[in-house]
């Protein structure tokens, strides 16, 4: 009987053998935490969502690994002199993926539909995209050429263009909202095979640039499940790699971890709002000085090696290198500075030894090891005499709601997404005292005077002086404790060459087999 | 018949009783508003999509809404699938009842021999060993079970796949017979893992069970007078003993979906099983109000379903019982 069953289980081993081989050459698999929820070009929001959706849907421009706005639909830029119309003359002999012609009326369909009220759409084009872009309206002038108009002059046109998705009208024209989140039609290299919910997704290439037939989207939630499936050779790439399994993915001989240093800004906010003015520690950090004595407080390098598995250097403004301020310098771990500047700002220690006492909220779960880095945080804050209470939140439920409403902290741990391409995205957030993003409610009225003088700039580089004057203030009495930019740990099979991205996108339109 | 019509009766109070907790508790959780506009969105923008999420009206309002709908079959979109939530759910629910299915003919199979020859053989190395297996199988969670097998079978022995599922259920209802079937080596060897890593706690459960009622089975007067009948030993176990220990197994059979059902929503996180565990739980963190209700209100139907099953059951197995 036994000797039956044994015989039974290698007949099924063998009949399923060729399901666990490596991919074939032709084919480049990745695993990815999270599933598409939708492909409606309108209605992607989340990052891994995008990361698919880009070898589906072409753009107008693309943002190369450098940081560079480079064509990729378009041929020819000509914008207004009062820099409030664009002109894209558009590639010639373009098509989506059902053979129907681009053309510049496909175009201003895509950036129509995503903008018209009517459809309710909360993806990331029509609530983040046209919002930091002051998109107005799209035109079609004939079959090439499309004009789109923002509301006011930016230098960020181009670079937020890069996230529009291109589609045909007719084809989605006539499409349900349920038709254009399951069955996209795209313009790009690739088109969906097969989506098996949950388990993965095929993509088959359709035209260049893309250097394999067929990608393998494989959703694969748990981290030492990904990073099983990639030692064994079964993925090629994977993401958020977790850094305690660093070292057995290196140790694997079949795939190594790739390290880069993201552009999500990582800080510890100081909340100056009028919400938590009565939260004890709230009037306290309105003093600048405070607020750099509490820089030095911190071992920014010493979380990164400990909690976070890799090396950093402190940011020195948030803005993103190499596009920061190149005089200013990380402020080193000094936390008898700290002291020094604490009792110069007048808050000596007290007879406990305690100068004043603040809360610092901090996300679950969101951000790498944030648990851990919050508390560190607040250990080094209460050794230096600032007693620190932490208190660590789930982000969905609670985070998220009071951060919108500008009630956390007073102290708060948040890490904001940023970019290569131009520093003025990266100071974005503080456009205005209550901009959406001014989470920490900073009104310095300097900053937003050189803001307006900056974002009118014809381009970041003739901007440069004021930028440098306005994170040289970010330096010295800005709203942020300042962290690092959050390392990002991708796992990358010997079979194949491919490099991460700072931003978090995952383009494997140049990526090739290591052999060839 | 009238055990059939009040228990459904019953069930629709149940039902309502879960719809309401379900509510409350999501709504309990925080406006999910944020989670669908960006971080740059306007006050006017987060009041926009609030109300285009139907969030602004009053609780009883949105609950009442809610189960007019649902007596209609209409649980509503997803908020981040954006198609009718009853599909997301309907389309996860095979794997899972693969899954569940699979453990449960595993606890069953694999716990009813061990607790038997545990009871056959009590205070010997045997029982020992069993009982050691079976507290153990009670004290491992199954999340750390489930990677210590990827990590054993799926990477260093190479045997099993290390997570994934083929279907057999999908295609069976989408009337692909051929599929299911040609295919369904397959789905039993992408199961063996996760399947096990389900189902051990509750064939350690059962087996102590079995075991202990068996023991009790064993001592008495009809057993021994079988024996002193001279009926072969297999006959006085398998007809006599195991027939009258089997009575508490099928009533914990009953209980078990529920349990299993609880189990494999971390497990399906670890074997990226598909399946509504899963759903449920990205659900959760999106907060996807109709895709939380939608599914909790279809396991709650299955679970109903089951247990009405397992009721008849037992009145067919046990003359004693009257429905």
């Amino acid at each position: 009987m036994f000797k039956k069953l044994l015989l039974s289980g290698v007949a099924l081993a063998s009949l399923s053998a060729p399901v666990m081989a490596a991919p074939p050459e032709n084919t480049i698999v990745v695993g990815l935490s999270a599933d598409a929820s939708t492909f409606d070009p309108a209605q992607i929001s989340s990052r891994d969502n995008a990361n698919i959706a880009k070898h589906l849907f072409a753009t107008l421009f693309q943002v190369t690994y450098e940081g560079v706005v480079q064509p990729y639909l378009v041929e020819d830029t000509k914008v207004s002199d009062d820099g409030l119309t664009y002109n894209f003359k558009l590639k010639e002999g373009l098509t989506c993926h059902d053979g129907e012609a681009l053309t510049a009326e496909d175009v201003a369909y895509s950036f129509n539909r995503a903008a018209d009220p009517a459809n309710a759409f909360t993806g990331n084009t029509p609530g983040f995209v046209y919002t930091t872009l002051g998109f107005d309206s799209a035109v079609a002038i004939d079959d090439l050429n499309v004009e789109i108009n923002v509301k006011s002059p930016t230098t960020l046109a181009l670079g937020m263009l890069a996230q529009v998705y291109i589609h045909c009208k007719d084809s989605y024209e006539g499409k349900t909202a349920e038709d254009a989140a399951s069955n996209p039609i795209g313009s790009g290299s690739y088109r969906i095979a097969r989506w098996d919910r949950g388990s993965e997704i095929v993509l088959e290439k359709v035209q260049d640039p893309g250097n394999f037939d067929n990608i393998i989207f494989r959703i694969i939630p748990e981290a030492s499940t990904r990073t099983a499936e990639l030692i064994a050779g079964n993925v090629d790439i994977i993401t958020n790699v977790s850094p305690d399994q660093v070292g057995a993915i290196d140790a694997s001989g079949s795939s190594k971890v790739r390290a880069v240093s993201g552009t999500r800004r990582m800080q510890i906010g100081f909340n100056l709002g009028e919400k938590v003015a009565d939260m004890p520690g709230a009037k306290e950090i309105q003093d600048p000085k405070v607020r750099f004595a509490l820089q030095y407080a911190v071992d920014v390098p010493g979380i990164c090696e400990q909690l976070l598995g890799t090396s950093c250097e402190r940011m020195t403004s948030l803005v993103n290198p190499p596009n920061g301020n190149p005089d200013l310098k990380p402020i080193p771990y000094d936390p008898e500075m700290a002291e020094k500047l604490l009792d110069e700002a007048g808050y000596p220690r007290g007879e406990n030894g305690v100068r004043f006492s603040i809360r610092l909220q901090g996300p679950r779960g969101r951000y790498l090891a944030d648990a851990s880095v919050v508390q560190a945080i607040g250990q080094m804050l209460t050794d230096v005499g600032v007693e620190t209470e932490v208190e660590l939140l789930e982000w969905a439920s609670v985070y998220s709601p009071l951060l919108r409403t500008k009630e956390m902290g007073p102290l708060f741990f948040l890490g904001q997404g940023g970019v290569t391409w131009n520093p003025l995205y990266d100071m974005s957030l503080f456009s205005t005292p209550d901009a959406a993003t001014n989470y920490q409610s900073w009104t310095d009225p300097r900053w937003f005077a050189d803001w307006e003088i900056a974002r009118s700039a014809e381009s970041p580089e003739a901007a440069r002086p004021v930028i440098n004057r306005m994170l040289k203030l970010f330096y010295e009495e800005g709203p942020w404790l300042q962290l690092y930019f959050q390392p990002d740990f991708y796992g990358v099979s010997n079979r194949i060459n491919w490099e991460p991205r700072r931003d978090e996108e995952i383009d494997l339109f140049y990526a090739t087999l290591a052999q060839s | 018949m009238t055990f059939i019509v009040r228990r459904l009766l019953q069930s629709l109070i149940v039902i309502i009783g879960v719809t309401l907790i379900t509510f409350s508790a999501l709504q309990m959780s925080g406006d999910p508003t944020y989670l669908y506009v960006s971080e740059r969105a306007t006050a006017e923008e987060i009041a926009r999509t609030r109300q285009a999420l139907g969030f602004d009206r009053p609780l009883h309002e949105q609950y009442l809404s809610f189960l007019g709908n649902l007596v209609q079959g209409d649980f509503g979109n997803s908020l981040s699938y954006k198609r009718p939530a009853i599909e997301a759910v309907m389309e996860a629910l095979p794997a899972t009842l693969e899954l569940t299915l699979f453990a449960m003919i595993l606890a069953i199979v694999v716990a009813i021999p061990l607790g038997v020859a545990a009871a056959l053989n009590r205070g010997s190395p045997v029982d020992g060993s069993i009982m050691t297996v079976a507290m153990a199988g009670q004290s491992i969670p199954s999340f750390w079970l489930g990677i210590m097998m990827i990590m054993f079978f799926g990477l260093q022995l190479r045997i099993f796949p290390i997570s994934g599922h083929v279907p057999f259920i999908m295609p069976l209802v989408q009337g692909d017979f051929g599929r299911a079937f040609s295919q369904l080596p397959q789905t039993l060897y992408y199961l063996i893992m996760p399947g096990f890593a389900v189902a051990f706690y509750s064939i350690s459960r059962n087996a102590r069970l079995v075991r202990s009622s068996m023991l009790e089975v064993l001592g008495q007067d009809f057993v021994r007078t079988a024996r002193a009948k001279g009926i072969s030993e297999y006959a006085v176990v398998v007809r006599h003993a195991l027939r009258n220990a089997w009575l508490p197994v099928v009533t914990m059979i009953g209980l078990e979906f529920g349990f299993l059902i609880g189990g494999v929503v971390v497990v399906e996180m670890v074997f990226s099983w598909p399946g509504i565990g899963r759903l449920i739980f990205n659900a959760i963190n999106q907060r996807d109000i109709p895709v939380v209700q939608a599914a909790v209100v279809v396991l709650a139907l299955v679970f109903i379903s089951l247990n009405l099953i397992v009721d008849l059951i037992y009145a067919k197995i046990d003359p004693r019982v009257k429905l």
